[in-house]
């Protein structure tokens, strides 16, 4: 084939296989029969230009306009933000919803500091998950390669930045869907922003000893489970199915460990700006929409099914409108206030848990 | 449906076990390899847990093996643990390129004491044997500590698929024989042994026994 795809010289010498990449730079598994010619309809392309005008517009050169416009309209925000961030600006306003650029902004030659003078306990732990991250992606393949180190150095600084927490796994995927879309130093932040709880609560509890907030999370979805689809949720306590077994995931990682990146990427859209919330409704959907098939399986099959949605059960365009129709405010609420009467204020495990490490 | 067998002619076993060890010694991979007949290079790292199921026959008895793959780092134990329980079998995984790895092995031995009374079968397994030029714990002192525990011991490459499936039938045939040799007969072990097989297909019979439920995670 002849579709170069030079530019940077970069490149390690040695032979450099075709690699068939799909459009956010995943290896193709196969080439799929209309795999080159299917492009973009020129409707598809105009509809794509007029929505990145309307953002551009909204977020103002650099982000200038985007607090202003937050704070007249959120509505319109948060309606925009549902139907998918133009990919161009991905990057931009991931920074600006998640508070990560104000952060940056106050804390200037900080992530240097961490990358380049501080040693980490993690060192070790982080290199050996390096290149099991995203091992498919072609800016994360290449053994030492810039994608490598930028992963690398970003962790690293994160367990320095916060020693309590340090290095968990998982993390990485959070970085590495991070850096595909912004610099190191600012993947970083939102990093920051995320754990530390910049703008919705601090999620770093999925990440502390004990991961308290994986256990509080996978108790309450069970509960959703049960409240709103409730044969199914009969049948999961039938065939002793827990959430713990197929959804730990997709807490500790917002669904980037195993999803489709595309879906993927629209489920970060809404979590920057909504919050955790959306992993929960994207949970039940997912259930909700594979409910009568998912109702019929025994144990084993089940599990399987869990841990492999159909592709129509994982097309954003369906999926995303279904989960925005479950309402999980109350019954989050309700839950976690259930679950921490069970296991104390703190929400911290009674018992054998705690003196691990 | 259910596969319809029911009768007590084509006697079920299914036996609960679980793979452990440090992060990246190549537990995914063994089960992988055991399930599957693959190996991946670039494979995730775990996060939480993963299952798979395979079957073998012994005496003409379908026996069927669940394993549970746990992340390997040390944070997850405490959403890892719960799936030691009610496991009749384990593989306690570590890298033979790696002395660390080695030396935890003791911890991992511990973590399985704490959470789960009923291993019948415990094998050790020194993995990467394919990598015998960077080797970095002899085989004498991995077959020494395997026999100061107890446990059987096998090296393996889930690489080039040496031992894994001998490692696996091993420790399912003794959970086997262990349960043969028990008075078989007796109802109270039965019942025992229910907790842990996990039925999955509804037998009818015995759905209180079901209840009582292998699986607790976080509610106490
Ligand atoms: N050379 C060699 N590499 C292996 C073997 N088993 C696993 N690996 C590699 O070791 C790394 C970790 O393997 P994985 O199965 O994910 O380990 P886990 O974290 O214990 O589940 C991967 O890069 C594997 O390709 C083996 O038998 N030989
Ligand atoms: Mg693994």
């Amino acid at each position: 084939m002849e579709n170069k795809l030079e530019e940077d010289d970069d490149h390690e010498p040695g032979p450099v296989p075709p690699l068939r990449l799909d459009r956010f730079g995943f290896l193709k598994p196969e080439i799929s029969p209309e795999g080159l010619t299917k492009s973009r309809s020129a409707f598809e392309y105009d509809r794509e230009e007029r929505r990145v005008r309307k953002w551009r517009k909204m977020i103002g050169v650099g982000g200038s306009d985007w607090k202003h416009y937050i704070r007249r309209k959120p509505h319109v925000v948060k309606r925009r933000i549902r139907k998918g961030i133009p990919d161009c600006l991905r990057g931009l306003v991931w920074q600006l919803i998640s508070g990560s650029r104000d952060l940056l902004l106050m804390n200037p030659g900080v992530y240097e500091q961490l990358v380049i003078y501080e040693t980490s306990a993690s060192e070790l732990d982080i290199i050996r998950d390096i290149s099991r991250t995203f091992p498919s992606h072609v800016f994360f393949q290449q053994r030492h390669g810039p994608g490598q180190r930028s992963l690398y150095n970003v962790l690293k600084a994160y367990s320095v930045f916060d020693r309590e927490v340090g290095y968990v796994q998982g993390m990485g995927f959070l970085a590495g869907l991070l850096l595909l879309y912004m610099s190191e130093e600012d993947a970083f932040w939102l990093l920051v922003a995320l754990l530390k709880g910049a703008v919705h609560a601090p999620m770093e509890g999925l990440y502390q000893v004990g991961l308290p907030l994986v256990q509080q999370y996978l108790f309450q979805f069970d509960q959703l489970v049960k409240e709103h689809l409730p044969k199914l949720g009969e049948h999961f306590t039938q065939e002793m199915i827990n959430p713990s077994m197929y959804a730990s995931q997709w807490f500790i990682t917002v669904f980037s460990y195993s999803f489709p990146f595309h879906l993927a990427l629209r489920i970060w859209d809404v979590f920057l700006y909504e919050g955790v919330r959306i992993v929960f409704k994207v949970g039940v959907a997912l259930l909700k929409y594979c409910h009568d098939d998912l109702i019929k399986l025994p144990f084993e099959k089940l599990i399987h099914a869990l841990r492999n949605f159909p592709d129509n059960a994982m097309n954003p365009d369906t999926l995303l409108p279904l989960a925005y129709s479950i309402k999980v405010s109350r019954g989050l609420e309700e839950t976690r206030q259930e679950y921490e009467k069970k296991n104390g204020k703190g929400g911290q495990l009674p018992g054998s848990e705690k003196q691990l490490e | 449906m259910s596969s319809s067998d029911e009768e007590g002619s084509g006697e079920e076993y299914l036996f609960k076990i679980v793979i452990i060890g440090d992060s990246a010694v190549g537990k995914s991979n063994l089960l992988s390899r055991y399930a599957r007949n693959e190996f991946n290079a670039h494979s995730k790292a775990t996060i939480g847990v993963e299952f798979q199921t395979q079957s073998m026959e012994i005496d003409g008895k379908e026996v069927k093996a669940q394993i549970w793959d746990t992340a390997g780092q040390e944070r997850f134990r405490a959403v890892t643990s719960a799936y030691y329980r009610g496991a009749v079998g384990a593989l306690i995984v570590y890298d033979i390129t790696r002395k660390t790895t080695f030396e935890s092995v003791g911890r991992w031995l511990d973590e399985l004491k704490t959470h789960s009374d009923t291993t019948l079968a415990m094998m050790l397994v020194g993995n990467k044997c394919d990598l015998e030029d960077i080797r970095a714990v002899s085989v004498e002192d991995g077959r020494s500590l395997a026999e100061a525990e107890g446990l059987f011991f096998m090296e393996t490459s889930a690489l080039d698929s040496t031992n894994v499936i001998k490692a696996f039938e091993l420790v399912i045939q003794e959970i086997y024989n262990n349960v043969s040799r028990k008075v078989l007969n007796s109802d109270t072990y039965k019942a025992e042994l229910s907790v842990n097989r996990v039925s999955l297909v509804n037998n009818g019979a015995d759905g209180s026994k079901k209840t009582q439920g292998y699986f607790s995670c976080c509610s106490g």
